[in-house]
């Protein structure tokens, strides 16, 4: 039985995926972790299957300004990876890495978007090393690139690509707290409606 | 600007008369699109998010270029308003990321607001304002008693196109 719409997927196909997020995340937090030789805790992730309007009120309000990281993931799994970080959050982690205070949240330096875009990277990357191990897929990722802009507009390029066949996202969400503080931050897995049957197909669940 | 605000989601269409405001958020590769005829007072906007509606078994209408224009001109034509006298503006259509792999994800902005004009030109219809492409989001309102079109950015002043 395939899977056609994120929709149709039973209780035990979206338990799977969210392990599969979990432990993703875990490896994202643990790279994190080390990266700021700081303590990095994650709560369990979620799996969510929304429309579009939805999945972005549940991320926030569309014209709050975050910062970014993508990764197009394709090969035997296709979709996308976004990282992210509230202005709080970055801040915390540029101030961590080069010691500067507070950042221009719109107007970066070089270092410091090379900062988050190289972090947001190791995270995504640790993320799907974890999935494609677990799962023995192929995943290749494209270059990682970063924005500082409106959270619905950084939505609409996954929206648009996900969207095309279907009136839903699915978003496998991860949340990060350093040394306990609890600062914004998403990290999504954002995998098309073929790749669930991959890696279903993968684990030997038919 | 008085007057009720009514929002405008994603892949969705709103329609107003006489005095309030239509505004959809943070278009990013989308497009929003605003129709106006001045005689009536009359108002919509569209927020698309895709080129071209390629299933027909597609419910959701307002998703694409094509058929959400068509769709919008249906409806506003059965409440009076007249082809000629519309006034339409757009904004999106922007690149938010750098985006260099094989999906040609990239230049869905591009794609988007060149198929917008191409439909609305065979509509018949000009485009009279326009603030389109570059790589930030773009928040879209149209106040329907006086039919004015804003544009607000992230730290830019809004302007009225």
């Amino acid at each position: 039985m395939s899977i056609n719409k994120y929709e149709e997927m039973n209780e035990m196909e979206l338990d799977i995926i969210k392990e599969i997020g979990s432990i993703g995340n875990g490896n994202a937090a643990t790279a994190l972790s080390s990266l700021l030789s700081a303590e990095v805790k994650m709560p369990l992730p979620k799996v969510e299957i929304l429309e579009f309007n939805e999945a972005l009120g549940h991320l926030g309000n569309p014209e709050d300004v975050v910062a970014a990281i993508l990764v197009e993931m394709s090969g035997e799994i296709q979709g996308i990876m976004l990282f992210i970080l509230s202005k709080e959050f970055s801040d915390e982690i540029i101030f961590r890495v080069t010691g500067q205070p507070e950042v221009d949240f719109l107007n970066m330096q070089e270092i410091e978007t090379s900062v988050l875009t190289e972090i947001g990277n190791i995270m995504i990357s640790s993320y799907i090393n974890a999935l494609s191990s677990l799962t023995n897929v192929n995943v290749t990722l494209s270059v990682p690139q970063m924005a500082v802009n409106m959270l619905g507009g950084i939505l609409s390029l996954p929206m648009a690509m996900l969207g095309l066949n279907s009136d839903r996202i699915m978003m496998i969400t991860g949340k990060f707290k350093i040394e306990g503080r609890e600062l914004d931050s998403d990290m999504l897995l954002l995998p098309d409606v073929e790749s669930l049957n991959v890696l279903m197909r993968k684990l030997g669940v038919v | 600007m008085a007057g009720k605000q009514i929002s405008v989601g994603i892949a969705d269409m709103k329609i107003t008369r006489q005095e309030g405001i239509l505004i959809t958020y943070a278009l990013g590769s989308c497009i929003g699109i605003s129709f106006y005829d001045p005689m009536i007072k009359l108002g919509a906007l569209l927020h698309i998010m895709l080129p071209e509606r390629n299933q027909m078994s597609d419910a959701n209408i307002y998703k694409f270029a094509d058929s959400g224009i068509r769709e919008t001109l249906r409806k506003i034509t059965a409440f009076g308003a007249v082809k000629g006298r519309l006034v339409c503006k757009i904004a999106g259509g922007a690149k938010m990321f750098e985006m260099k792999g094989p999906g040609g994800l990239g230049n869905i902005g591009e794609r988007n607001t060149n198929m917008v004009k191409k439909v609305l030109q065979a509509e018949g219809l000009r485009v009279s304002g326009e603030d389109t492409g570059s790589n930030y989001a773009r928040t879209m309102l149209i106040d329907v008693a006086t039919g004015v079109v804003k544009v607000r950015t992230v730290g830019k002043a809004e302007r009225t196109i």
